[in-house]
């Protein structure tokens, strides 16, 4: 079978799946009911401040995994599922930066320059209309890129690396997301050491489990779980208590604007806006394909480059960027979200997660089984079936839906998201750390588990804390085994050559850009 | 004195000695095998390699906090009120799990039971993780609001019951603490 037919049964499989029920003696399939409901998830928790899409799916993923177990077919419900959430998060954080200058996720803070002086000038309704517009259209550029890219990618991937390229590979994805994330190199390299060592207590090929200072609690080592929901989701549960708690204050009482003359977003304006929108998607798309660059940089890039396209085209006078222009929240909204689907590409192509959504997918498939994403998922075996193919395409499917939702129905629910905004973050956060905790358990049921996990979330709060970046961390635990495993295996193939990553010259220049990724971004003037 | 903060230069120092010490005494001492070995005339890599690469990438942080880093404009610690808030948590976060862990068994106990034969019933498999959460939950609101109310502990019994009702009654196989290790 080819591509084409693969990509058919992955579309069957998202339509034709298990049923949940009939509507008007149509079966509606768990998939297509779980990206829904992953999607209006995602838009509640991207519009409630201090909550975000990874929290959601961190404390959903064991409910999910218990109700559809570990089979094969439990892989498209519970990913379509966590990326209904990851759509429904971009869109959902534009909604308190615009109507209360809270920005609901980072990536929206650049959305509040335009977004909320728009709102106070009672155009709420339309920044809001201008807000999805684009954040959907980028999303959709963003997925058509992935869909085209990701497998021939993989293919060339699969065609050119052998081992020890793989593994040069895998140290230049450590080396640039140690040196792109959080903005100092030094400091991403530690938080990648730190991942790197903690995946590495309890493991090897020895009988003795290493580094674990013959102990029994170290000798299973940490699990993902532990180390991913701990650091990502503890680590930010602990800051944002922090922050919330010692402010003594509550969050200010939400002034409403009262909306006043055209809320409806014409022909016309999206005409005046596809520039912008078409520019920051672009601009999205590249940085979401390069793994650990995240949405804010995206956002801040598109706005200011949409700052200076306004500038050249604007009449004299006229009001700018950061005075409630709705190109401004159109050239924010379409970069962030343009992040999204881009930043799939990595992960589906070379099993290299870019962001914290992503290492939740990769998460959901570890824990179920039956799909390693990575190279192999692409290739196109000469007969039969490569299941791993139709569920890659079946996740593409369940990506376009939940574009196809966010089009349909993503602004009313975004709309009507306005009210999350008054949810206590005092309140929520000890909730999400009990329910985080609980979740930890329920996958992993010993109070060990539970205890690590408060240890790497303090570990990943005190990391904020300094300005070290928890993302590195988290992705070298990721990657930490298979780089250990790529690399006994490359050596052994070149037949224990100590120079095997020097060996070819694509290995080579991996290499070489590894080190230079890094020499050239520690060398930038200190700002 | 120079002007600039000393934020990277405490880092990387204390990131430096970590590596060194990791590098030199515990990967040596903790590990079964070398950074490559022979084993029947077959060089293979150890398992002190990978270890070894990951003390290589905290070292090489370190000195870039101490040398291209240094003078960085931006070199946050942690606040002296960040460490004494970890340090508040910590202490809520260790009698609340004592609790959920010891509840229900010192219950049984009281009432002459053994807790293994009773934690797949009810009230005690809950025994545990209602108090135990309340406790953590009310304890990190009194801490946020500076006050205890009595709408606190409402709260915090609301969101135990909530998820209790999300992980345990639709789901025989999913186990809430501490049910696990008993």
């Amino acid at each position: 079978m080819g591509m084409l037919d693969h990509a058919w049964l992955g579309v069957l499989a998202v339509f034709q799946g298990p049923a949940a029920f009939s509507l008007f003696s149509l079966p509606i399939s768990f998939t297509l009911l779980l990206v829904f409901a992953g999607f209006v998830l995602g838009i509640v928790v991207g519009a409630t401040p201090g909550l975000a899409g990874p929290m959601a799916m961190a404390i959903s993923l064991p409910v999910l995994i218990s109700i559809f177990g570990y089979s094969s077919d439990a892989l498209l419900p519970v990913m379509g599922f966590l990326i209904g959430v990851m759509k429904g998060a971009t869109i959902g954080g534009a909604v308190p930066a615009i109507l209360f200058n809270t920005p609901g996720t980072p990536d929206a803070f650049m959305t509040t320059l335009d977004g909320h002086p728009m709102a106070r000038a009672g155009k709420a309704g339309k920044a809001l209309r201008v807000a999805h517009f684009s954040s959907v259209t980028g999303d959709t550029f963003s997925d058509i890129v992935l869909v085209l890219c990701a497998p021939f990618l993989a293919l060339l991937v699969e065609a050119y690396l052998d081992l020890p390229e793989k593994t040069a590979l895998l140290i230049l994805s450590l080396s640039f997301i140690a040196a792109v994330v959080g903005g100092s190199p030094g400091k991403g390299l530690i938080s990648t050491g730190l991942g790197l060592l903690a995946v590495y207590v309890g493991s090897g090929e020895d009988f003795y489990p290493r580094l674990s200072m013959g102990t029994e609690t170290l000798s299973r080592g940490f699990s993902v779980t532990t180390a991913v929901l701990g650091v990502l989701i503890l680590g930010a549960v602990f800051e944002g208590m922090q922050e919330t708690f010692h402010d003594h204050r509550r969050q200010p009482g939400a002034t409403t604007h009262a909306l006043t003359g055209d809320q409806v977003l014409r022909f016309a304006d999206i005409r005046r806006l596809l520039p912008y929108i078409g520019q920051s998607a672009v601009i999205g798309t590249l940085i979401g394909a390069l793994p650990g660059i995240g949405s804010t940089l995206a956002a801040t890039l598109g706005y200011t480059l949409g700052r200076t396209r306004h500038q050249k085209h604007q009449p004299a006078g006229a009001p700018g960027f950061g005075d409630g222009v709705p190109e401004g929240v159109a050239a924010t909204e379409a970069a962030n979200s343009a992040v999204s689907g881009a930043n799939l590409i990595p992960v589906l192509s070379l099993g290299i997660p870019g962001n914290a959504a992503a290492v939740f997918l990769i998460l959901a498939a570890d824990s179920i089984g039956g799909f390693t994403p990575g190279p192999s998922v692409f290739r196109v075996p000469s007969e039969g079936i490569n299941p791993e193919l139709v569920v890659a395409f079946g996740l593409f499917t369940a990506m376009f839906l939940a574009n196809a939702l966010n089009w349909t129905l993503g602004g009313l629910f975004m709309r009507s998201m306005g009210v999350m905004t008054r949810a206590p973050k005092h309140i929520l956060l000890p909730i999400v750390l009990l329910l985080t905790l609980t979740a930890i358990y329920v996958q992993e049921p010993r109070m060990e588990a539970i205890l690590f996990a408060l240890a790497f979330g303090f570990l990943g709060y005190f990391m904020r804390k300094a300005g070290i970046s928890p993302l590195p961390f988290v992705i070298a635990f990721i990657l930490g085994g298979t780089l250990e495993q790529t690399a006994r295996q490359a050596f052994a193939a070149t037949g224990g050559d100590p120079f095997f990553l020097f060996a070819s010259p694509i290995a080579a220049f991996f290499m070489l850009a590894a080190v230079a990724v890094i020499v050239f971004t520690a060398r930038k003037p200190v700002t | 004195m120079s002007g600039y903060p000393k934020g990277n230069v405490l880092i990387g120092c204390s990131v430096i000695a970590f590596a060194l010490i990791t590098l030199l005494v515990w990967i040596p001492s903790d590990t079964a095998t070398g950074i490559v070995e022979t084993v029947r005339r077959r060089t293979v890599i150890g398992d002190a390699m990978a270890p070894s690469l990951a003390a290589l990438f905290l070292l090489v942080g370190g000195l870039l906090l101490l040398t291209a880093e240094r003078r960085a404009a931006s070199q946050p610690l942690p606040s002296r009120e960040a460490v004494v808030f970890a340090l508040q948590i910590a202490l809520i976060l260790v009698v609340s799990l004592l609790l959920m862990r010891w509840t229900g068994p010192l219950a049984a106990a009281l009432a002459g039971e053994e807790y293994r034969l009773l934690r797949d019933s009810y009230p005690w498999k809950l025994a545990g993780f209602i108090l135990g959460g309340t406790v953590m939950v009310a304890a990190l609101l009194v801490l946020a609001e500076q006050r205890l109310s009595l709408r606190v502990l409402v709260i915090a019994l609301a969101a135990v019951i909530v998820l209790v009702a999300i992980y345990d009654l639709p789901f025989d196989d999913l186990l809430l603490p501490p049910n696990g290790d008993v």
